[in-house]
This record gives structure tokens, C-alpha cells and sequence, in this order.
């Protein structure tokens, strides 16, 4: 995961590096996914989530679709 | 909890206290002296803690590389709190380690792409200075796959 100057330098790079483009997140989005997904990180309860509560947090931060799918599709 | 799994919160809490005080990971023999255990009861725990993707190890060792969000190895991803310095294994783990810490850090990195430095400040759990977009590769089902191309 890496930090673009903007979605411009993006499609740059991945242009040069002959990949396909994933998804992009404002730099507000990723804060709040770092500190939901590690403020705890050094607590004694600590756990891993599972693939749904994980799912759940993206959804939270509209984080949706199948680049975000961490469970089987439904149907 | 069983033993395993009273030994590996252990294990887990001393490795990121240690890296979070001396800013490197620790080896398995400090982590046993701290402890009060045995190395060898410290690296099957490590090897345990891998296969549950809560570390990495370096690979063919019992070292620890990553213990997410913190990377034993010099990164682009600097976090600096207080005048210390650690090193994310991304963006999303520079800024984890800034929320692990309390909320108040800053990130300083380059674009991949023009070589411009970057920053993000974070005050009180706010981004507060900085600009930028991140972008995720990898779809999240395939994030371990490759966990160090991540």
C-alpha cells in the first residue's frame, strides 16, 4: 500500500510498472483504517479478526465490492 | 486458553514492547531472558504467531522482520512520535503504528512515481497536515500471498 502525491502519479507509475490499477483511498480513509485496524494491536485481548468482522470494517469506511471481499460471494 | 495460547499473548505482548522501547525487534533469546522461559519455547511460539500471519519471520529464520505494523528493516515509510523513529511496511502500517502509539505522529515518505517527498501528520487521532492518495495493489483476499510485495 503506497502513498501517491495524486490518482495522476497513480496511473503513472502503474503505467511504467506494466500492472493494472487497485483501488485508491483518500489519505483520511487510511488513517481511519489504520487506527481501527491497530490501535489495539498491544493489548493483552488482541485478536485477529475474522474474514467478517475485517469485511465489516471496510464496509464501514465504504470499502465495498469484490476488492474488499474476504468471504465466499453470495449466491 | 490453553498453554500455547497463553504463551504466544506472551510472546506477542514482550516482542512489541520491546520493539516499541528499543525500537528493533527482539531475538529470541531476549525474548526468553525476559520471559523467564527457554528460546526454544519462544521460537515455536514465533512460529506459531507467523502461521497465524500476527508476524512475519525472516524467511529460513526464527528473526522477526515484521510485526505488523512495525518492520525490523529500514523502510520509505518513516514514522517519527516524540522525537523516536520506527518504520511502517506501508502506509497503512506507518499510520498503524501511529495509532498504536496513542494517535499523534508523523509519516514522511517519497511518491513512487516523481520522487516528491511526502508527509502525513496526525494530532489527538486527526490527520492534521498532508496530502496524497494511497493505493491498494492487491485485492484483500491476496494480501498474504506476498506479504513483503505488500
Amino acid at each position: 500500500m503506497l502513498l501517491f502525491r495524486s490518482e495522476e502519479h497513480v496511473r503513472n507509475w502503474y503505467r511504467r510498472q506494466g500492472m493494472s490499477l487497485g483501488a485508491i483511498l483518500t489519505l483520511e480513509q487510511q488513517w481511519e483504517l489504520a487506527r481501527i485496524w491497530y490501535a489495539d494491536r498491544m493489548s493483552p485481548d488482541w485478536r485477529r479478526r475474522t474474514p467478517e468482522e475485517a469485511e465489516a470494517v471496510f464496509g464501514g469506511l465504504g470499502l465495498t465490492g469484490d476488492f474488499w471481499r474476504l468471504t465466499p460471494a453470495p449466491g | 486458553m490453553n498453554a500455547d495460547e497463553t504463551t504466544d499473548t506472551d510472546v506477542r505482548l514482550e516482542v512489541y514492547r520491546f520493539f516499541a522501547e528499543r525500537g528493533r525487534p527482539p531475538v529470541p533469546a531476549e525474548v526468553a531472558e525476559n520471559l523467564g522461559t527457554v528460546q526454544s519455547v519462544v521460537e515455536a511460539s514465533l512460529r506459531r504467531l507467523a502461521d497465524d500471519h500476527v508476524l512475519v519471520l525472516a524467511p529460513g529464520t526464527p528473526y522477526i522482520w515484521m510485526a505488523n505494523p512495525l518492520s525490523a528493516l529500514p523502510t520509505p515509510y518513516k514514522v517519527e512520535i516524540a522525537g523516536r523513529a520506527w518504520f511502517g511496511n506501508c502506509i497503512w502500517d506507518a499510520l498503524g503504528v501511529v495509532a498504536m502509539f496513542g494517535g499523534d505522529g508523523t509519516v514522511k515518505t517519497w511518491c513512487p512515481d516523481c520522487g516528491r517527498r511526502l508527509h502525513a501528520e496526525v494530532a489527538d487521532n486527526h490527520v492534521v497536515s498532508g496530502h496524497g492518495v494511497v493505493h491498494f495493489a492487491v485485492p484483500a483476499a491476496q494480501w498474504w500471498d506476498d506479504i513483503g510485495f505488500n
